[in-house]
């Protein structure tokens, strides 16, 4: 199946609901257009985390062509993610990703042998060109099953 | 908008809130909702292969749990930053506390900001994600 690549991705105010509601968060800018708007914003706020959702709608899903093909998923953990945001996300946004730069390391684990980071960078920009949201991602790729 | 909770607050000020048990379905709805169909979150006999006794849960749903305790206390619009970091697996059955302590209060570019550090833990004490936050009034350019 061919991955297809969409041109920006529009920021939906029943996926903004559905993540909400996924991530257990009942608060009203985030289901109810009126208190948002009452509260002066433009619609309903994304949760900040909500990026996760246009990372893999725009190919970061484990399908082929994605941010994750070529690593063995059975043995890949997720080390850490950083969230740097110049304004809030709101439904009626349409954002794209700029993939930045890739760095790769390897350390020596403790528990599961050699591990193998992967960071990446991705800038989502707005309709207008305007910097929303930065996110700075790490994948662990161990050697083996990480047993706790 | 300036939220109250900007005037009012005090270096030290905590909130926590538990969710008594995460079970598989929490992971289902979040791979649905937010899109990460890697196997190991969801598939059973995929989890036993990779040598686990079971499914485990995303770092990215418990870090979405976690930012509830920045967006209930300054509004989700309020958020700068998120810095997660994961420490180990959360897995079906366990129980999530999820806590937030004020670090810093100042101000910068004429803004209030704080400076948090969040923190989720399951019901073995066990660390599971550790975060910090920065939070300032949203002020539409």
């Amino acid at each position: 199946m061919a991955h297809i690549q969409p041109p920006g991705v529009p920021i939906e105010r029943g996926k903004i609901h559905e993540f909400a509601n996924a991530i257990l968060d009942d608060h009203p800018l985030y289901h109810d257009v009126v208190a948002a708007t009452d509260a002066g914003l433009p619609s309903v706020v994304a949760p900040p985390t909500f990026s996760a959702v246009a990372a893999f709608f725009a190919g970061g899903g484990a399908g082929p062509g994605s941010a994750l093909e070529g690593l063995d998923l059975r043995f890949l953990l997720h080390g850490g993610q950083e969230l740097i945001f110049e304004r809030p996300l709101f439904a009626g946004d349409v954002l794209h990703a700029e993939a930045g730069e890739v760095r790769t390391y390897a350390k020596e684990g403790r528990r599961g042998g050699t591990m193998r980071f992967v960071e990446t960078e991705t800038v989502y920009r707005d309709a207008a060109g305007a910097v929303v949201v930065r996110v700075i991602n790490t994948l662990i790729q161990t050697a083996g099953v990480v047993t706790e | 908008m300036m939220s109250g909770a900007f005037e009012s607050i005090e270096v030290g000020e905590t909130r926590s809130f538990t969710i008594d048990e995460v079970t598989r379905t929490h992971f289902v709805k979040y791979a649905g909702a937010g899109g990460d169909f890697n196997p190991i979150h969801h598939d059973q006999t995929f989890a036993e292969q990779a040598g686990l006794p079971t499914v485990f849960g995303m770092g990215m749903f418990t870090a979405g749990v976690l930012s509830r305790i920045v967006a209930h206390w300054f509004g989700p619009q309020s958020v700068r930053r998120y810095k997660i970091r994961f420490s180990s697996r959360i897995w079906p059955g366990d129980r999530l506390t999820c806590s937030g302590r004020a670090l810093r209060v100042y101000e910068e570019v004429g803004r209030r900001h704080v400076d948090l550090e969040l923190v989720a833990t399951n019901q073995k004490g066990e660390e599971l994600i550790r975060a910090e936050a920065t939070c300032r009034p949203w002020q539409p350019e």
